[in-house]
């Protein structure tokens, strides 16, 4: 794995903080990779210690005895994690093309906080269009690799983009490159490729 | 009320691993004194109203009761782990995912009491690395901690290029997860 989140996108990952489509993000890639896996860990320690930095709100009277008479209750049934496999993702969706040799695959719409989270399907040779970003994007290779004319990103790899950067990332030659990517903000599309498909993608 | 001395850690996990063994409910008494208002802070400073936070405490230490059998003194200090399960239970309620993060296989297995004294000793290292990290670098720690997650937010509210807040809090993670390295 060459190709990691940033420290900072891990600890607001661990706290709770990242938007849930970059969220999903972060859980795909970790799933692959021990070192982010063991950063997400350290992070929870970090969280303790920082809300030790806090000064303790009080409870309300009665909170203990109000607690100590519930102990009994049965649990509530805990949410399943998020899916970090293709399959899981996939299941019970449709790829919907959107121009020759690319298909996508809407997975959370735009939420609150701006951000959407989509699977996109590229043919090996082909090139997505070119594009600068307003916001975050976040991107994992679930599948196959891409070049992004600077670095090239293999299974798992995260490309992390911050809104200065723009790039035209290009599918290697393989299977299709299916990418999880994460986007806050709107993309703003510079070729006539983007002026053509831009609006098909909803972007 | 005057502050009370809390116990040191090393105690929270006999209290967690009592309320396993017995179900002790003095032990878990003990234990809501030490982190209810703690969790209760975080969480309104997370942007829950205060009713909100204060159920929210009290459904964590629920889930402290049920889930002791499973704390394990040996990957986690007690604070750690409570602290996983609020945040667990406050992504429930933002309707967010949680993460299966996997727990790496024990290569060194060793004596209970030795294991508990490393991690509440990683603990106290890392409150002192916090405390002694530059003014700037705990900004930023506290904002990408406490508040929703967002580069232009950062910026603003820094003051700094993203860049700046990036290199920041990379700075600071990286001393504090010295901190948490085992020294021999």
């Amino acid at each position: 794995m060459a190709h990691h989140p940033s420290h900072a996108t891990l600890l607001a990952c661990a706290a709770g903080t990242l938007p849930e489509p970059h969220r999903r993000v972060v859980a795909a890639h970790a799933a692959r990779c021990p070192h982010c896996a063991a950063v997400l860990r350290e992070a929870d320690a970090m969280g303790a210690a920082l809300m030790e930095t806090l000064a303790p709100a009080a409870m309300a009277e009665g909170a203990l005895q109000r607690t100590l008479a519930r102990l009994d209750e049965p649990a509530r049934p805990e949410p399943q994690p998020a899916p970090v496999s293709l399959d899981a993702m996939v299941e019970g969706r449709r790829w919907r093309p959107v121009a020759p040799g690319i298909a996508m695959m809407v997975l959370i719409r735009r939420d609150q906080s701006d951000s959407r989270l989509d699977l996109i399907r590229v043919a090996p040779g082909l090139a997505l269009l070119e594009h600068g970003h307003d916001g975050q994007e976040m991107t994992c290779v679930m599948q196959g690799a891409f070049n992004d004319g600077l670095e090239t990103y293999a299974e798992g790899d995260v490309a992390e983009n911050d809104g200065s950067l723009e790039h035209q990332p290009r599918a290697l030659p393989g299977p299709d490159c299916i990418c999880l990517i994460s986007t806050t903000g709107r993309l703003k599309p510079r070729s006539w490729l983007g002026r053509l498909i831009g609006p098909l993608l909803g972007m | 009320m005057l502050m009370s001395v809390a116990p040191r850690p090393e105690n929270h996990a006999a209290l967690l691993m009592a309320i396993a063994q017995r179900q002790d409910r003095q032990a878990f008494a003990t234990l809501f004194h030490a982190y209810a208002p703690r969790l209760k802070a975080w969480l309104q400073r997370g942007g829950a109203e205060p009713n909100q936070a204060e159920e929210m405490a009290q459904e964590t230490m629920l889930a402290v009761w049920r889930k002791a059998g499973m704390y394990d003194p040996a990957r986690s200090e007690p604070g750690t782990w409570i602290f996983a399960i609020a945040r667990n239970l406050r992504l429930d309620a933002l309707r967010r995912a949680r993460l299966a993060v996997e727990e790496p296989e024990d290569t060194h297995p060793v004596a209970l009491a030795d294991a508990i004294l490393a991690t509440e000793q990683r603990a106290q290292r890392l409150r002192d690395a916090i405390t002694q990290l530059p003014a700037e670098q705990a900004e930023a720690l506290h904002l990408a901690f406490f508040e929703e997650f967002s580069h232009s937010r950062m910026e603003a509210r820094l003051g700094v290029p993203l860049g700046t807040v990036k290199s920041r809090l990379r700075l600071a993670m990286a001393r504090l997860r010295i901190a948490l390295q085992d020294r021999i």
